[in-house]
Parts: C-alpha cells; structure tokens; sequence
C-alpha cells in the first residue's frame, strides 16, 4: 500500500538531512559525501541560523544533522541551539571522535537531540578497515559517554559485505552498551562508488539480513531497505522512497537535494542563497519529478506494494536512472543470486 | 488549587457535548501542523507519525496551545461535532494529546 496522504502532497517535508560541513578527521571508506575537506563556500553561521529559522517555519519536525563530521563545525552547537529553541528535533550522526564529558553534557541539556554513532562492525579489525585505525575504540568510548546521558543512542552500521555476519554481534554490543541499532543500506555515492565492488554486501547477505530482520523489531533500519521494511513501517505505508515527499537534503552550501544521496547537480532543486526553503520546496521542478517518479519496471512485480521500486538512487548510481527500479532489491537478489553485479556509473564531480 | 491531572486513555468514545467540555493539549514530545487533508502529527518517541483526516474541523493552534475545541465547533453540524469528538478520543488514546476536564 501507499500512504495517500504523502502522495497528494505535504505542505513541508517531516524531516530533513542536513550535512552542515564535507568537513571530516576520518575518510571512511564508504562515505556517501566523500568528506575530507570542506565545502568551498559552506553556509556561514548567519546563514545557518536563518536556514534553521526557514525550516521551522516551513513546519519540518526534525531535522537530521550529518556531513561529514558536524562537531568540526565551531558553531554546531549555536545551530543546534537554535533548532532547538524553536522546538525542532535533532538528531546528529556523528563518528563520536570529538564527543567528550563536557560536550554530552550541554548536549544534554535539551531533550530534543539524539544521537547516532557510527560503528562499522562487532570487530575492532572490521570497524578500522573500514573507517580507519582507532575508530572502533573511540567510537566505543563516544557511545559510553552517551550511554549514561540521557540523550538517546544509537550505533549507526552501514551494512557492507565485510560486517554483514557481525550485524547480531551488533547488535548485542548495543543491548549492552544500553543504546540502540540502526542499520543503513551502503550506497555506491561518494567515497562508497570507489569501494562499491569491495564493500557491497552479496545477494545472499542481503537476503541473510533480511530474514534476521525481521525476527528483530528492536533494529531500525532508517532509510530504504524497501525490501525489508517492517510490518509496522507497511502499516503506515511509509515503504517509499521518501525524496521530496517526506524528506529532503540540505547540503553544506545551502542547496536543496531529494536526499544526501543525490547531491549532483542534476538534482539540485534550488538555493536557499537565492530562494526560501518554502518556495524550493513547493515549486522546484527537480522535487516535482520525483513526487511524480513512478517505477514502471517494477510495476508487475508481486512485492511493488512492499517496496515501490526501491531506492531511486542506488538505481541512478548503478546506472539505471531514478526511474530504473533498484537492482538490489530481494526479488532480484534471489533471481540473480551468482550472477553478475551491477556496477556504478561513471560519476561526476560533487558540483 | 493544582490544575486536574491530565488522563491518557478512556474507556469509551465521548459524545461530542462531553469532548467540547474537555481541554485538549499536545502530549510532551508531539508536535502538530497543518495538511491539506487535515492534521500531521509528529511523536519524537518513536518517532512516530499520524495523518489524522481531520479535514477543518481542528485548528492546528487550538492543539498546539491548549484548550477547548468548544469554540472551534460553533456553528458546526452534529455529525461534524460527533466526528471531531471520535478524532479526539482516537488521538488522545493514540497518545499524541492529552485531555482534562474544562472545570
């Protein structure tokens, strides 16, 4: 089923992803947004608080910080104190290497933040090659401080072909560390295009996930694994594609996307340098296209009602186009499980 | 004398005059705004989502502070004022409102 409500247009989008900086200490082998460096002409701070001020007054919920690294931004804090003196929730991804006492303690102040660690496996040899020497431990420690705040918590995992059979370890490290698991599908974006062929997960660790999935209704996955949605994310109909319908991205420069994973310049639906959020956001073509997107190929498959087509942009960066239907979905997998894996696309430069 | 403690469930749906003589607030953590097809309501437990088709029969305000929908249903039919009682009663035991008496 589809939410007919989502369909017929939201006056504004539930939540939004913001990557405030391409800033990053770590160069994780996966990165969607291959930060490093950041951006040239990243928002400023006078930029970023009248952004926080055009989101809230648009009617956005929530709002989902990233990047890159947010903490290396010096005015985080002073953006995150101004979503929440507006009553807007936060959530924060962060690799937990610049979390210490202190800063989990003003964090704890309000009750509108939370959390998200990223740890890339139950090992500490998977996690660092993946993200880098020390990660595991620091991102360990990171998850400790927040364990005994009272922000809530959760380990963030990418799921990849070298952490799959680690993702119950997981995910009893998180029961016992007192927080949650969150598990996001890897996607051949960024630094993740480079490594795709390395790091993606099989067609049978897909599958393996997915049936572990769903005897754990504690696991949230976040973002589309359409596949393997919950009953309860069914129920609300909710097993979309939620670009320009539920959500959208704001990058580092102020520029609107359908979601982190299509910062091309293709897709870019206008600037908040030169537009409000509120007109991008109801009259940009780029957003029309995708409320109107429909997966055609995947129309007479016996799961579309479960999954819509999957994620348009795995779909887009493996070559089919937005609209091509998203080759790792589970049909696929279990049809062509051994047979050759799709490839990403020749990428251009992140404009 | 201390405001009534707010209740979270009931037992029954109320008929509309009783849902009028009720104080009606979002619960902590939930947020409320506008569609075309009535309420979207936001719960940051969770988080969870409602698309309550409420149509115009609540203000988003009226929730967001507090109070009465006695006034918003002036002028209202009794089907309209059956329907929003049944929408409050739904919401009040979805946990995205809380409820107390007006006196």
């Amino acid at each position: 089923m589809s939410n007919r409500f989502v369909d017929a247009g939201l006056s504004a989008p539930v939540n939004l992803t913001w990557e405030v900086t391409l800033a990053c200490n770590l160069r994780c082998r996966h990165c969607l947004s291959s930060s490093g460096r950041p951006a040239v002409g990243e928002l400023d701070t006078a930029e970023a608080l009248q952004a926080v001020e055009q989101l809230h007054g648009a009617g956005v919920f929530q709002v989902n910080f990233g990047g890159g690294e947010p903490f290396l931004r010096p005015d985080f804090e002073e953006i995150l104190s101004a979503c929440h003196d507006r009553g807007l929730v936060t959530c924060i991804s962060t690799n937990g290497t610049l979390l210490d006492q202190a800063r989990v303690r003003r964090l704890s102040r309000s009750r509108l933040v939370a959390i998200q660690v990223s740890l890339d496996g139950a090992r500490r040899e998977t996690c660092d090659a993946i993200r880098g020497e020390g990660t595991f431990a620091e991102a360990l420690h990171a998850l400790r401080l927040l364990a005994s705040s009272p922000i809530p918590t959760s380990i963030n995992t990418v799921l990849t072909g070298p952490n799959a059979a680690e993702i119950p370890d997981l995910h009893r490290l998180a029961g016992s560390l007192g927080v949650s698991l969150r598990v996001s599908r890897f996607r051949p974006s960024g630094r993740g295009a480079v490594d795709w062929e390395a790091l993606r997960p099989t067609a049978s660790q897909l599958l393996a996930f997915s049936a572990w999935l769903s005897t754990e209704a504690g696991v949230r996955t976040g973002d589309s694994f359409f596949s393997l949605t919950s009953q309860e994310r069914q129920g609300l109909g909710l097993n979309l594609c939620g670009a320009a319908k539920l959500t959208c991205c704001l990058g580092p420069r102020g520029d609107l996307y359908p979601c982190a994973f299509l910062q091309r310049r293709e897709f870019r639906a206008g600037s908040l340098r030169r537009r409000s959020f509120a007109e991008i956001w109801r009259e940009s073509p780029v957003f029309e296209s995708f409320r109107s997107l429909r997966i055609h190929s995947c129309e007479s498959c016996q799961r579309f009602d479960q999954c819509h087509g999957g994620c348009p942009a795995v779909a887009y960066h493996l070559g089919r186009g937005v609209g091509g239907g998203d080759p790792e979905c589970l049909m696929e997998c279990v049809t062509t499980l051994g047979g050759p894996a799709p490839r990403p696309a020749v990428q251009e430069p992140t404009p | 004398m201390a405001p009534a403690p707010a209740t979270a469930r009931r037992s029954a749906s109320p008929r509309s005059g009783e849902a009028e003589e009720r104080c009606y607030r979002l619960a902590p953590g939930c947020q409320v705004r506008a569609e075309r097809f009535g309420l979207l309501f936001y719960d940051l437990s969770g988080p969870r989502l409602l698309f309550a088709e409420t149509g115009d029969l609540l203000p988003a305000s009226l929730l967001r502070a507090g109070g009465s929908p006695g006034q918003a249903l002036r002028g209202r039919t009794a089907a309209e004022r059956r329907r929003t009682a049944q929408l409050l009663d739904l919401l009040v035991r979805k946990g995205f409102l809380h409820e107390q008496p007006v006196r």
